[in-house]
Formats: structure tokens, C-alpha cells, sequence
């Protein structure tokens, strides 16, 4: 892949908490339309490596660039503006509010908030509604957050995340918590997206990951110790050691 | 209840608001009412105002003081030393003190939560509070600031009573209906998804920081709109009013009505006004009263007196 056509690029990315180099370097290029995982046991590094993405941490040392602009000195709303929408792995949603007022607030973000007189337009609702209906939660729109199912507020989580018409989705263990048959649904949700939507996905389930992504990057100590296409990674020698034997084993 | 009949009622409620004095002139000669009346609605122009903070932004101030204490006496100081009672200058003075106050006070606290947000606005009014207390020269220090005149608007001259009500009653109106409208609008919802979830806001896109600033310096312009009406009506602007009590007062106020409601700071400014003005003169203890009412509310019903009824309602209804 040549670096210009990256629609995601982090460089030499190294992220310390004391003592602890939780990223050491790390280089990922997700090119556009690509959908990129990211696996790795845990304290691998891996959300630390969206939350250095998105903003939430200031990297140590490194570069991020969306669409070939630098973006590490930029806050986290700032980066969502540029096309970044994610999906945490602890639900981030608005509880007291109805499913549908949840993805409102990402549909508005667009025409921006300071609109103090004006009314919500009328097609919101209905907008919302969609996107609602084609993450399986039709019927659901009314329903406050916080009344929703763990496997539902997880539909919700992604709907939101979409609403805002990203152009790069972070998917931070989108099946984290679910049950085999929520797991199976959600996969195949975001299987069935766009083509055209670039993902980078963060996923400790392997039959997840390999039914997702394209290319595979294996983090362990902060390091990227492998990456390529998901069949060679799978054969990688040095990561079934490191992290698929160990998955294997404990499966 | 049909739309035109909701409309129909609240346009005959609001009328009825307005024209207090002169309907009630009849069975309350001292004007008592009046004047109790037209304080509360003072106050609640006041608790409406933090409330967009507390209930809608989910920004605790505990400094609220600050701005509805510096319209009063910009308001007055304007008054005196430009020598005018025109309305759209003193109250335009009340404004632009209050805002330009609320802008500065809300760069410094408005990237904290919580309790660092509670002691940072009251640590900041209480400065506020002492610059108005020591600076005699201007504002009068412990005397006050007294002989604030009553507007007038052009060739009408509000200086009396009635008149001076009527004046309260309408800000109090447009007042309600620009919040009313502000709660249901894109920026009224984006408030409340910075209340509830200032990360994924900020996720999405939003510029949070900014948005809790526009909240801070709006309610602060309309805590001064209330300052400046206060200093009309009493003619006289105290320290008190940049101070704790004050502030505390309009706390005390939206959490008996209900945070996050408009009907529910109102009630509770008028909760607050009666125990303080009508039932102290009836029992020696009202100010206990109002300890008491409201250690109940924080314990009991936390959603206030709004919250309470809303909950019934349902009861009843299902």
C-alpha cells in the first residue's frame, strides 16, 4: 500500500505512563476502504492506541494524520469533524434519553449547535429512525438508553458512531460483553456496512476479526509485531506464540 | 387538550399575570401582593437563568450571585453617573456588565466538573463580592448603592408601582418564552448531551468547551437582566446581592421546583419568596422552615416539587 493513499497513518506513535510504554513505536497505515484489525492479549496497547487516534491521550512522541494532515495537536472534537467516529468499548451513550434522541445528537452535529431559536428539523427524527432500523433496533426508538438490553445498547453505540457519517470507524471490541448470538448479529451488522467505510477494529474474538478484516496488525509490548492480509497474519509463527496459541488455548 | 385551547389558556394566564395590579386593586389596597409578586417573578427570572446551568447543562454554580448582583449595579451606577433613566441604557449597561462578567468567570472554571465547578464559582463571586464591598467609591461598599431610579422607556415613565410590575412581569414572559424556545432547540438538546455525556459529545464533534461557555455567559446576561430589575424595583442595590446568600438563594430555589423544567425554578422561586416574606411575618422561625423544606427535598425528592407532581401524575394515570 503507498502511504499517500492512507487514510489513517500513525507514526513512530509511543504513549508512557510512568514507567510503562504502553505504545513503543508504533506504525500503522489504513488506507481508505480498508478494514484494518488491530489484535493483541490484553495490555497489548490496543486502546490506548485508538484513544491516541481520536484524541482522548496526547501520544509521548509520534505523528497522526488523517488524509495526510497532521491531526496529533488536534482535540478529539476536532478530529471527529475530520471523519472520525467510534465505537467505545464501554457504551458512551446519553441514558436518560429516548435511542432516537441518542442518534439525533450525532445527526445535528453537522449543522453545528448554536442554533438557539431555531426548531429540531422534522426530518431528524425520521433520519434517526433509519439509522436505527438498520441496526436492528426498530421498534426500539422511544426506549431510553438506559432501559435498552446490554446487546441493544451496543446497537445503539454503533448507530451513533455511524450517525455521524464517519469516514474512518474505530471499533473498540464492538462484541465486548455480548452473548454468542448478539456477538453473531453485531458482526454481521457491521459486516453488511458501506465497502466504501474505512474501519480499524479492536477485537479480542478472532472469529470476529477474521470475519471483518482485511489486513491484521498484532500489537504485544507496546510493538507492531506482525502485519499484513488476515491469512498471513494468521499463519504468522511469532504471533500464534505470542497471542492466536494462546487464544487457542484458552478457547 | 386541543392546541388551541392549551394556547387559549396560557395566553389568559399570561394576560392575567401582567394586569396583576389592576385586577387586584380591589381586594389588595396595601399592594402587598404586588410587591411580593413582582419580587418572586424577580427571582425567578434569576432561578430560570441557573437553572439553564444546573438542570440543563448540568453546571452547578454556586457563584450565580456574581452576575445578577453586577446588573444591579451597573444598572444603578449607569443610572446615577450618566444621569438617564432610559430603560435600554440601564438595563443595556445590566447586560453588557453581566455578560462581559460571566465571560471571563466561565473561561476560568467552565473545563472543571463538579464539586472543582461548585468552589470555583463561589471562590470567583466571592471576589466579586469583595471588589463590591471595598470599592465604595463606586458601589457604595456596606451602605449599598440607594436612589437607583425607575426607568422609563422613552416618554413612559414606569415609576410607579404598578407600572414597575408590569415592567417585571413582561421581561419575566419573554424571558420564559426565550428559554422555553432555547430548551427545545438544537442548542438546548446539545446542553443536555453535554450533561449527560460530555466524552461522547465531545466524540461526535462538539466543541464542549464552547458550548459550556455559551451556557455560562447566556445565563449570566439573564442573571443581570434579573440584577438590573431588582435594583429598579427596591431602588437600592445591597453587597448582598453579588453575595453567597444570594447565590445560594437561587440554588436553594431551582432544587425545591425541579431542575431541568422551566415551571420548576418558578415554583420554586415562589416557594421561597413566601416562606421568606409571608410566612415570616406570621412565625418567627420561617428561615428554619426553609432549612427544613428544603433538607427534605435533597433527601426525599430530588427532582423538586416539578418531579414530585410529574411522578403522581403518572401514578395516577396508569
Amino acid at each position: 500500500m503507498g502511504e499517500g493513499a492512507a487514510l489513517i497513518e500513525i507514526r513512530d506513535l509511543v504513549r508512557t505512563f510512568g514507567g510503562v510504554r504502553a505504545l513503543d513505536g508504533v506504525s500503522i497505515a489504513v488506507a481508505a476502504g480498508e478494514r484494518r484489525a488491530v489484535i493483541g492479549p490484553n495490555g497489548a496497547g490496543k486502546t490506548t492506541l485508538i484513544n491516541v487516534i481520536t484524541g482522548e491521550i496526547p501520544p509521548t512522541a509520534g505523528v497522526v494524520r488523517i488524509a495526510g494532515e497532521d491531526v496529533t495537536m488536534l482535540r478529539p472534537w476536532q478530529r471527529a469533524r475530520k471523519g472520525l467516529g467510534r465505537m467505545y468499548q464501554r457504551n458512551e451513550l446519553f441514558p436518560p434519553l429516548a435511542a432516537r434522541d441518542n442518534v439525533a445528537l450525532a445527526l445535528a452535529v453537522k449543522a453545528g449547535p448554536y442554533r438557539p431559536l431555531e426548531r429540531v428539523p422534522s426530518t431528524q427524527p425520521r433520519a434517526a429512525d433509519a439509522l436505527l432500523e438498520r441496526v436492528g433496533l426498530a421498534g426500539r426508538e422511544g426506549i431510553p438508553a438506559r432501559e435498552l438490553s446490554h446487546g441493544e445498547r451496543r446497537q445503539l453505540e454503533l448507530a451513533v458512531a455511524l450517525a455521524q457519517a464517519p469516514r474512518v470507524l474505530l471499533l473498540d471490541e464492538p462484541t465486548a460483553g455480548m452473548s454468542p448470538a448478539e456477538t453473531a448479529r453485531i458482526t454481521e451488522l457491521i459486516a453488511s456496512l458501506d465497502r466504501g467505510l474505512t474501519m480499524l477494529i479492536v477485537e479480542h474474538d478472532m472469529d470476529v476479526v477474521f470475519r471483518l478484516a482485511d489486513r491484521i496488525a498484532v500489537l504485544h509490548e507496546g510493538r507492531v509485531i506482525a502485519d499484513g492480509p488476515a491469512a498471513d497474519v494468521r499463519g504468522d509463527v511469532r504471533v500464534n506464540e505470542v497471542y492466536l496459541g494462546k487464544a487457542v488455548a484458552t478457547a | 387538550m386541543t392546541r388551541a385551547l392549551r394556547f387559549g389558556l396560557v395566553a389568559i394566564a399570561v394576560a392575567a399575570l401582567i394586569t396583576f395590579p389592576y385586577w387586584s386593586a380591589g381586594w389588595e389596597s396595601s399592594r402587598f401582593a404586588t410587591t411580593v409578586l413582582r419580587d418572586v417573578l424577580v427571582f425567578a427570572i434569576f432561578a430560570l437563568s441557573l437553572d439553564l446551568l444546573i438542570g440543563r447543562a448540568g453546571m452547578p454554580s454556586l457563584g450565580h450571585a456574581a452576575f445578577f448582583g453586577a446588573g444591579a449595579y451597573a444598572a444603578g451606577i449607569a443610572s446615577q453617573r450618566l444621569g438617564t433613566d432610559q430603560l435600554p441604557i440601564t438595563m443595556g449597561a445590566a447586560i453588557l456588565v453581566a455578560t462581559a462578567l460571566a465571560l471571563i468567570i466561565g473561561a476560568l472554571v467552565v473545563r472543571s466538573e463538579g464539586i472543582f465547578f461548585l468552589m470555583l464559582t463561589l471562590a470567583l463571586a466571592q471576589i466579586v463580592f469583595a471588589i463590591a464591598f471595598q470599592w465604595t467609591s463606586v458601589t457604595g461598599g456596606s451602605n449599598g448603592l440607594s436612589g437607583v431610579g425607575r426607568p422609563v422607556i422613552g416618554g413612559l415613565d414606569l415609576t410607579a408601582a404598578d407600572r414597575m410590575y408590569v415592567l417585571v412581569a413582561v421581561v419575566f414572559i419573554a424571558v420564559a418564552l426565550l428559554l422555553s424556545r432555547i430548551v427545545g432547540s438544537p442548542y438546548g438538546r446539545a446542553l443536555v448531551g453535554v450533561r449527560e455525556n460530555e466524552r461522547r459529545m465531545r466524540a461526535l464533534g462538539y466543541d464542549t468547551t464552547r458550548l459550556r461557555l455559551s451556557a455560562f455567559v447566556l445565563a449570566g446576561a439573564i442573571a443581570g437582566v434579573a440584577g438590573a430589575l431588582s435594583a429598579y424595583s427596591l431602588r437600592f442595590v445591597s453587597a448582598q446581592d453579588v453575595g453567597i446568600a444570594t447565590s445560594v438563594r437561587g440554588f436553594v430555589m431551582v432544587l425545591i421546583g425541579g431542575a431541568g423544567s422551566l415551571f420548576g425554578p418558578v415554583l420554586g422561586a415562589a416557594v421561597v419568596m413566601y416562606i421568606e416574606r409571608v410566612l415570616s411575618s406570621a412565625i418567627p422561625v420561617a428561615e428554619t422552615v426553609l432549612g427544613l423544606v428544603f433538607v427534605a427535598f435533597v433527601l426525599l425528592a430530588r427532582q423538586g416539587i416539578v418531579g414530585v407532581g410529574l411522578a403522581a401524575w403518572a401514578r395516577v394515570r396508569r
